[in-house]
């Protein structure tokens, strides 16, 4: 009967991805009801019917390290095929008759363990498991290879393989789990050494970025050169382009969840690396052996300490670098309750002496406590606190000011996961979050020529709940589905403009503190399932809808830090993006090939755009300079992988169209966003040449980002001016490069070991556009030239990697 | 403030990015020719200009077709006409000098081939002094850049906007300036004109003209000014101006002083 109700749940839902707004709430309320329903008869029906059932739970740890792992597979051999998956926290449970099993726990790059297990009460295990030996292959045999990409509904999810980031090149050696993003199909660059991304057409202010679940606000250093993600730190990193699981919300394109390193639990270690511009740290040890550990990992760019070599005053004044603070610490205060605090710091300053100096920086902090309530029910609650700014100074006595502009959150998270059976693991909680937005505050003294001026704060309560289930309907079918529920207040104080269509002012209204402005409701509904074919291939299918409440005012392509964030308002509404995929996933050869293809189409409302002339800097009144449109994007993506052997990486290739409609702009007819790149084709090779010599390359193409060129030109006030016919209706040229690198592992010492790490990136110098201008010929004043400006032509590194 | 932060830009591009320039072949498909109107009335007593012509291809010669043949006029809000008599091809020059009126409307009608195009400027209520010129040097490695500031007394409470244009030894620089008071009312200001068109050197003759300009025309620059700009990779439009049909230029009722100092 259960699965009678899930079939029309199913059947209505393809059938109306794009339903309207009154249409979709009526049907999501019958959704709603269906799915309490369904969840009725999954808890309880099983409870009646059942024989005597035991559940046995545990956490599974690296062995050297006490590091919780991740998504690794647990099974009872006996009677499991597939078994179940670690969570977040390195958290299983298993529910089966009571018997005599065989429990294997599998992780990639780890020996699997087996252990007999008598099953007649409720259990509980913690299992570690040994690193497999990192410089021989890992021995596999004996245990099937994990073929989760087949196996999982999950659609869209890309996990990044950490062993493979640390040996892609990127520039100037810096490690970059940002840049290595930007190699899978589906996710898009806008040019040289920028880490802002663009997934499925979205904006690169659409991706959900997490680092122990803190919102990241600006991902980037150095205007988009470097990433904040500092790779020493991290633990984890999964993708979502598509199908997001009902837990994640409040972004439209994509979800990147990066979660930090533990610290060791088991013996103090030193790790770190001396490279060209940057120079970084690790340290990571128990607080109290195998019960807490903590981990500090920091880094900061030093090229500016060359600067000071400079024989000119100014050039030796100059400020120029980064530093960023990632740190954490568990402990582990009984077998039901963990707690973990972690956060980040970082911060880019830049300035000239005497004249001016911006810098800007996130901070994130994350206070996390597991509880485990018994072997089925895992509760995590979170605390966390989120910040960005910047500060834009300047020092001449006439032009004297200071300008603060911030984003802040607090959130309060509570996500549980209950394992019904072996079949159903539900998640469900609830999120609490509130912003504010300071857009502006300007200070300066006397003789500048600059006022003081404070823009009014903003403040939002954004809440929501979700509950979502993983689904293992048959050996063939899984499915995973769930529903969120958002609600985004913009709350007083403060003076709210409202204007119209012309953006004309209508009124103006003073609201007091707590005061709700405006709200917001949206129901989420995500969907995705998988149907195995065969044991090495299925088909899945997904739907998935986002909403988002904070949005960034940019049209540039390039990552600014200051870019400004607005809530939804009266004015500005919630963004919507609808998202529906299918994909055929294949492995082969032992799962050593991963192969997938996905054709997804997304449809975006409420997109924002600004005016001509805008002026959105410390603006009180910067809603009345925006723009509302929609987008559409659609594409094809294809995967292959190999996974293990000597020779590994991967091939991916995208045909895709994003595109815009804005009635200002362009007559009312869509045209391509700036990111739009119909062919992108990355590939990505290790080959492991002897114990010590590991070379890689990568080698990347795409079309040229679309751009508006003139097409005509006329005189007025004396100056040539450009005709823009149509708004990005041309192409900068192909953008094409190919890096190398090589990684020389030191001589094995005892309790030291050392690596060198050499990169040529762009090694055949193509002359990548980075922009094109236009100006009047310097030898023939009556014709018109354009120039092209590139960024980066080869650029050799070499990185020191040490660790005790 | 918007300067501040390019500078910053600068920096860090001059310093990491081996940036290099290249001058490149586009075929870029011909545009239809559009119209332009470009009209002027100052605040001093002068034969007001109107001029009109079409754009040509962008791989076109810089020779652009005056349009001979229409009927100019301005009207003020009081309802006075003055009309334009065609000087030259595609010149026109009203029939007698005038003086445009401080806080006064004008409205520019041209009627060409049965077609008509207007556009409404209200010259700003006062001309704010530019009170003086100096220089500011800047070094950043080797070289020093000698960069034009002007000086000049925001009035508080009203909204100003301003444009200046920089011309060096006779020759106008290609960048546009303008400014507004956003940040600034009331305040003395100093605007530095960075720009990098012209290298200014000792003993140059430095001429500055300051216009005060409605709001309308501050847009149309401000935009203007940003076709040019690679710092941000903004997307290049059109101008908005404040004519009524499909036709490019501008119309602009506003002051104007000019100062000229010789280089330090």
């Amino acid at each position: 009967m259960g699965r009678l109700k899930l079939g029309d749940f199913k059947n209505n839902h393809s059938k109306k991805p794009t339903a309207n707004c009154s249409r979709s709430k009526a049907f999501m309320h019958k959704l709603l009801f269906f799915f309490i329903l369904w969840l009725g008869i999954v808890a309880f029906v099983p409870a009646v019917f059942a024989q005597k059932k035991y559940t046995i739970s545990g956490t599974v740890k690296d062995a050297t390290t006490g590091e919780t792992l991740i998504g690794a597979t647990v099974k009872l051999q006996e009677i499991q095929e597939n078994g179940a998956a670690t969570n977040a926290y390195g958290f299983f449970s298993l529910t089966a008759p009571e018997g005599d099993y065989n429990l294997a726990i599998s992780y990639i790059g780890y020996e699997t363990v087996t252990q007999p297990i008598k099953l007649n009460k409720n259990a509980q295990v913690n299992i570690l498991l040994l690193a497999g030996n990192s410089l021989k292959e890992v021995s596999i045999t004996g245990n099937k290879r994990k073929n989760e990409n087949v196996e999982s509904p999950q659609m869209g999810l890309t996990k990044l393989d950490l062993s493979q980031v640390n040996n892609v090149p990127v520039i100037f050696g810096e490690k970059d789990v940002l840049k290595t993003i930007q190699l899978l199909p589906g996710v898009k660059s806008t040019g040289d050494g920028n880490t802002g991304f663009y997934v499925r057409g979205g904006g690169a202010d659409q991706n959900l970025i997490l680092l122990d679940e803190a919102v990241v606000y600006n991902a980037s250093h150095l205007f988009g050169f470097f990433s904040t993600f500092n790779s020493d730190a991290i633990k984890d990193v999964n993708l979502y382009k598509g199908g997001m699981p009902a837990q994640y919300g409040g972004r439209l394109s994509s979800v990147l969840d990066i979660k930090m390193l533990d610290g060791n639990d088991k013996d103090y270690t030193v790790q770190g690396g001396i490279g060209l511009i940057a120079s970084r740290l690790k340290i990571e040890g128990p607080i109290v052996k195998d019960k807490g550990s903590f981990m500090v990992s920091a880094r900061r760019t030093y090229a500016d300490l060359f600067l000071k070599l400079s024989p000119d005053s100014t050039t030796r004044g100059a400020s120029l670098y980064f530093y960023d603070i990632n740190a954490k610490a568990n402990y582990h205060i009984d077998d039901k309750n963990t707690i973990y605090l972690s956060g980040y710091f970082g911060k880019d300053v830049l300035g000239l002496k005497d004249n001016f100096g911006t810098n800007w920086g996130n901070q994130t902090a994350t206070l996390r406590l597991n509880h485990i309530f018994n072997n089925k029910l895992f509760l995590n609650t979170s605390l966390i606190y989120s910040d960005y700014n910047f500060i834009v100074q300047s020092f001449t006595t006439n032009n004297n000011f200071k300008v603060t502009s911030k984003i802040r959150d607090f959130n309060l998270k509570e996500d549980f996961q209950y394992f019904i059976n072996n079949n159903n693991t539900l998640s469900f909680g609830i999120n609490a979050t509130q912003h504010t937005i300071s857009p502006g505050d300007i200070q300066s003294n006397d003789n500048s020529s600059v006022n003081p001026k404070t823009i009014q704060s903003r403040h939002g309560f954004e809440a929501s709940a979700y509950i979502s289930d993983e689904w293992h309907a048959t050996d063939k079918l899984n499915l995973l589905y769930g529903l969120r529920l958002t609600t985004f207040s913009l709350l007083g104080p403060g003076t709210i403009n409202t204007y119209d269509a012309n953006d004309a002012l209508v009124s103006s209204t003073i609201y007091g503190s707590g005061k709700v402005v405006k709200s917001y409701f949206n129901p989420e509904p995500r969907f995705s399932a998988s149907y195995k074919v065969n044991d090495l291939s299925s088909v899945k299918a997904s739907y998935n809808r986002n909403t988002q409440n904070i949005h960034l005012l940019s049209n540039s392509t390039a990552s600014s830090p200051t870019d400004l964030y607005v809530m939804s308002s009266n004015n500005i509404k919630p963004g919507i993006s609808d998202q529906v995929a299918i994909g055929y996933f294949k492995n082969s050869a032992n799962n050593m090939f991963e192969f997938s293809s996905e054709i997804y189409y997304k449809w975006m409302q409420n997109q924002i755009d600004y005016k001509n002339g805008a002026q959105l800097i410390a603006n009180q009144d910067v809603e009345s300079q925006l723009v509302y449109g929609r987008g559409r994007a659609y594409g094809l993506e294809l995967f292959l992988k190999k996974k293990y052997g000597k020779f590994n990486g991967w091939i991916g290739y995208t045909l895709s169209k994003t595109e815009n409609l804005f009635d200002a702009i362009n007559n009312g007819n869509y045209f391509a966003a700036t990111h739009d790149r119909i062919h992108d084709v990355s590939v990505v090779g290790i080959y492991k040449l002897t114990e010590r010599w590991t070379l890689s390359g990568t080698f990347v193409y795409g079309t040229g980002n679309a751009v508006t060129y003139p097409h005509g030109k006329y005189m007025v006030g004396g100056l040539t001016s450009f005709y823009y016919p149509d708004r990005n209706s041309d192409r900068l040229p192909p953008y094409s490069r190919l890096d190398l690198g090589a990684t020389l592992e030191g001589k094995q010492h005892k309790h030291f070991h050392s690596s060198w790490t050499f990169g040529v990136y762009n090694a055949y110098d193509r002359k990548n556009p980075y922009s094109v201008t236009f100006r009047d010929d310097p030898d023939d004043k009556t014709r018109t030239q354009a120039v092209k400006t590139s960024l980066f032509g080869v650029i050799p590194s070499v990185t020191y990697n040490f660790n005790f | 403030m918007k300067i501040k932060y390019q500078l910053a830009v600068l920096l860090f591009i001059s310093f990491f990015a081996a940036s290099c320039k290249k001058v490149i072949d586009l075929h870029l498909s011909d545009s239809d020719q559009q119209l332009i109107i470009e009209g002027n009335v100052t605040d001093v007593n002068t034969t007001q200009i109107v001029t009109i012509s079409k754009s040509v291809s962008f791989n076109s010669t810089n020779s652009f077709p005056a349009v001979s043949g229409a009927t100019v006029k301005i009207v003020d809000g009081n309802g006075n006409i003055r009309n334009f008599v065609e000087r030259s091809p595609g010149t026109y020059a009203s029939s007698a000098p005038f003086t445009g009126r401080y806080g006064q409307k004008y409205t520019l009608q041209v009627q060409l081939n049965g077609q008509t195009y207007s556009a409404n400027s209200v010259m700003p209520v006062q001309r704010v002094n530019l009170d003086s010129l100096s220089e500011n040097e800047q070094t950043f490695g080797n070289s020093t850049t000698k960069t034009v500031a002007v000086q000049y007394q925001d009035p508080s409470n009203q909204v100003n906007k301003y444009r200046f244009i920089l011309t060096v030894n006779a020759i106008q620089a290609k960048d546009v300036f303008v400014r507004d008071d956003q940040f600034s009312d009331g305040r003395h200001v100093e605007a530095l004109l960075y720009q990098d068109d012209i290298k200014i050197k000792t003993g140059d003759k430095v001429e500055v003209e300051m216009q005060c300009i409605d709001p309308t025309i501050y847009t149309y620059w401000y935009t203007f000014s940003q076709q040019s700009n690679n710092f941000d990779s903004t997307t290049p439009s059109n101008p908005p101006n404040n004519f009524d049909g499909k036709v490019l230029g501008y119309f602009s009722a506003h002051t104007t002083q000019i100062r000229t100092v010789t280089m330090p």
